[in-house]
């Protein structure tokens, strides 16, 4: 299958910059996979899975938010974090889904409970990602 | 009399000595230092620039999002980016400076708020009385993207709502280890002026108007975010710059002091051998 190029930038590191026959993520309107010459898009990516084949296989990573946008030459993914499934501390994830819990148990205002629900959301799906993948 | 000369020289060199250890091990540690946040505000700069890149191509396809953003509060924030520690040359004077003058412009026509980010920031507007949203200290060094978007959620919050109309953010920029240039750049409304409308053939999910808005948030954390990591490198080299200036100029007060000190001992010297050969002369 024909190739194209993908880059995955986040704050820290380019997570991922090369060629690739498919991407599949969740963006907030369902999951969608990119194959080369797709239309121009772009989408919201709320924390999820981001599976990139490598070689004959697909590798996942856990995704906390970002965007995708997919142009005529190239396919670039912006999020504020990106981690394969096999860098994931799931002690720190779980600490942290335990953190959120805790924080969104209080009474919260508007803005305090959203960034609490982000944050249990991002844990969990750390976790989930983790625990789906590792030990195969 | 000599001798107590003497003494106070000797006293001052060591004191002199004592100040140029310290000049010299704050410049090696924010050498050291620099490196790192060089690194990271290289790798923010390249997340930066693609996230712009792609905000700036959305809004060049679509004007739909102009109508979104109508404030009329006439508030405008000003985000004034400085160190939290002093010794770092002009570092700290010179962005609160471009910041003054930047208020003083706005303030004719606008109601200006500030949101002060390091401690010489907050003591410098907090002193003048003026009004502040919120307040940042001790958060450069050890930053992360989580904290940037802790912050900016709470403007883009205000600005939504319509209770700022305006985003200016003034910091220092890295230019090269000899420089720093402050700056002073708007954040929101995002400015589009003179960009020419392209066909828009790209599809947005779940519409480019909810793709735009659930965007900003993120611009606006990275922009900080930047900002802040381009800031603190900043710092860090005007601080290393300031403290190789004083470790030299250190180094040349204990010379001209050693010298001073020198001619003090010879001249006690010369006048022990003097008055020593002028009573043997008189015994014999």
């Amino acid at each position: 299958m024909a190739l194209f190029s993908l880059k995955v930038v986040t704050p820290d590191k380019v997570f991922f910059d090369g060629e690739t026959e498919q991407v599949i993520l969740s963006t907030v309107c369902g999951e969608i996979g990119i194959l080369a010459r797709h239309e121009s898009y772009v989408s919201i990516l709320p924390p999820g899975p981001l599976r990139i084949k490598i070689g004959n296989e697909f590798k996942t990573a856990a995704i906390s938010q970002g965007l995708v946008k997919v142009s005529k030459d190239k396919t670039t993914i912006i999020a504020t974090s990106v981690e394969w499934h096999d860098e994931i501390d799931i002690k720190r994830a779980k600490e942290a889904e335990r953190k959120a819990r805790e924080a969104l148990s209080k009474k919260l205002n508007d803005l305090e409970f959203k960034q609490a629900e982000f944050k249990l959301k991002r844990a969990i799906n750390r976790i989930s990602i983790s625990s789906k993948y590792n030990n195969k | 009399m000599a001798s107590a000369n003497m003494k106070d020289i000797k006293r001052r060199i060591k004191s002199v000595e004592s100040t140029m250890q310290i000049t010299k091990a704050m410049g090696l540690v924010a050498s050291s230092k620099l490196r790192r946040a060089r690194e990271k505000s290289d790798k923010v700069k390249l997340y930066f620039d693609v996230l712009y890149e792609t905000i700036h191509e959305i809004i060049s396809e679509n004007r739909t999002y102009e109508s979104m953003f109508n404030g009329t509060s006439n508030n405008v924030l000003m985000i004034v980016i400085a160190g939290d520690r002093g010794l770092a040359g002009g570092y700290n004077t010179n962005v609160l400076k471009l910041a003054q003058n930047r208020y003083n412009e706005l303030s004719l026509s606008k109601n200006v708020i500030i949101l002060p980010i390091g401690k010489k920031a907050v003591e410098y507007f907090e002193k003048r009385n003026f009004k502040i949203m919120a307040k940042y200290t001790n958060i450069a060094e050890s930053i992360d993207i989580y904290d940037a978007a802790n912050i900016s959620d709470r403007i883009v919050e205000a600005f939504i709502a319509g209770k700022i109309d305006r985003i200016e953010l003034v910091y220092t920029s890295y230019v090269s280890s000899l420089t720093q240039e402050e700056k002073c750049v708007s954040v929101l409304p995002i400015e589009n002026e003179g960009m020419e409308r392209k066909n828009n053939l790209t599809t947005y999910e779940p519409s480019a108007e909810e793709v735009f808005r659930m965007l900003i948030p993120q611009y606006v954390s990275g922009i900080l975010y930047g900002a802040i990591v381009d800031s603190y490198a900043a710092e860090l080299a005007a601080r290393r710059i300031a403290m190789d200036n004083a470790s030299d100029n250190a180094a040349a007060m204990i010379d001209e002091l050693s010298l001073i000190y020198n001619r003090a001992r010879q001249n006690t010297i010369t006048q022990e051998i003097t008055e020593i050969v002028g009573g043997a002369s008189t015994q014999t």
